[in-house]
């Protein structure tokens, strides 16, 4: 029986391989990706994303109920009302987006930095995704309901006046008919238009 | 045969043959435990240096009242933008017909709106940060959580290793101990020739 010799217990060559390159793996992420992760850190702090989405919604708002000023909008009382609520709720819907996706990247930073697994989404991302919150909905169809009532006024009050003035031409014209000369009184006129046999 | 001449003859070796030599290159870490205690050491430097404060600052954030303020900022800056969008709507209609008492009342509405928006927002804002923040500490005691199983393995592997070593030490001192005592039995009696 021999003495052990030191060269039998010396590491393999697969050992000594693979022990090379997981050193030489851990030195290029210390110089390449340290940094990014770093660069990370600092952009998950100072990154205004939820001062992006909040523009974003106040932009959405304003061309949701502002577009296309109208009269009766401008005559209404709770106009203004609307708008304000609805971009507070909206602004506040922002705020909450980015503020997550802030968080998001930020957790995601300190998961990588400690080795857990992180998640790949961006926060940016996610605050995109604003959702339209109630009141701005309602607003907005509060504001739809009105400019229709308006203009189905509008087109009544148009229908109306043709009317009138159809049965005024034709009970005036001195070709008429005496027998349907009498076209009634201010509403049987507006809203029924010339008839041929007369009201009376 | 070297793990080099079966890399050469293998599939591998003819596919990826340019890659093998950057492989080849590298120094050979002549101390791996050193090495490994070196870059243990490192990596922990890097961390305290770079993210600890961060890791604090994101700890103090479960605490974070944001929401709620920009939502007490933003009620009156919005009743005063929706008051100006109606001044120029109306300016644009040439008054658009109101007298006095329904432009007192827009005012009212308005107002009556802010305010309401305001206690809204306000509310809406409270729930919406604390759901952040419990959301940010359930995280954190996540990954908390993860980091404190990680140094309990850790440091029962090393307890483990210690006590494996105590163990090797006691029982070849107890080996040599009777090796040494069998040695000078053997001799005594050689002396009295038994």
């Amino acid at each position: 029986m021999s003495k052990p010799k030191k060269s039998q217990y010396k590491e393999s060559e697969a050992d000594q391989t693979s022990t090379a390159v997981s050193l030489a793996d851990k030195k290029f992420y210390r110089e390449a990706y340290l940094p990014k992760l770093k660069e990370k850190r600092d952009r998950s702090e100072t990154d205004d994303i939820a001062g992006v989405a909040e523009g974003r919604a106040q932009a959405d708002t304003m061309q949701a109920l502002t577009a296309r000023p109208t009269l009766a909008a401008t005559r209404s009382v709770d106009t203004s009302a609307d708008i304000a609520s609805a971009a507070g709720a909206q602004l506040l819907q922002a705020a909450n987006q980015g503020a997550q996706g802030q968080r998001q990247d930020q957790l995601g930073v300190l998961k990588s930095a400690r080795g857990l697994q992180s998640t790949a989404t961006a926060g940016l991302a996610n605050a995109a995704k604003i959702a339209t919150t109630e009141t701005l909905a309602r607003a907005k169809a509060k504001g739809t309901r009105t400019s229709a009532l308006f203009n189905a006024g509008n087109r009544l009050a148009g229908a109306f006046g043709q009317n009138l003035s159809d049965a005024n031409a034709y009970e005036s014209s001195p070709d008429t008919d005496p027998d349907g000369q009498d076209q009634g009184n201010f509403f049987q006129k507006g809203f029924g238009g010339i008839d041929t046999k007369g009201r009376g | 045969m070297s793990l080099s001449t079966m890399f050469d003859e293998s599939i591998y070796g003819k596919m990826y043959g340019n890659q093998r030599s950057v492989a080849s290159n590298l120094p050979t870490v002549s101390d791996p435990d050193k090495a490994f205690a070196e870059i243990t050491r490192q990596d922990y430097d890097d961390y305290i240096n770079n993210f600890r404060d961060f890791e604090k600052r994101l700890l103090d954030a479960t605490n974070d009242t944001t929401l709620i303020d920009k939502a007490r900022e933003n009620a009156p800056k919005q009743a005063q933008i929706a008051k100006d969008i109606q001044r120029r709507n109306t300016e644009r209609y040439g008054g658009a017909g109101l007298s006095a008492a329904q432009r007192q009342e827009q005012q009212r509405a308005l107002q009556r709106g802010g305010q309401l928006s305001l206690a809204g927002d306000v509310n809406n804002a409270r729930i919406n940060q604390r759901q952040l923040n419990q959301a940010t500490l359930q995280d954190l005691i996540g990954i908390g959580q993860g980091l404190n199983t990680e140094a309990t393995n850790n440091l029962a592997s090393s307890a483990a290793n210690t006590a494996a070593r105590k163990n090797a030490y006691g029982q070849a001192k107890a080996n040599y101990s009777s090796q040494m005592t069998g040695l000078g039995t053997t001799m005594l009696l050689a002396a009295f020739g038994v």
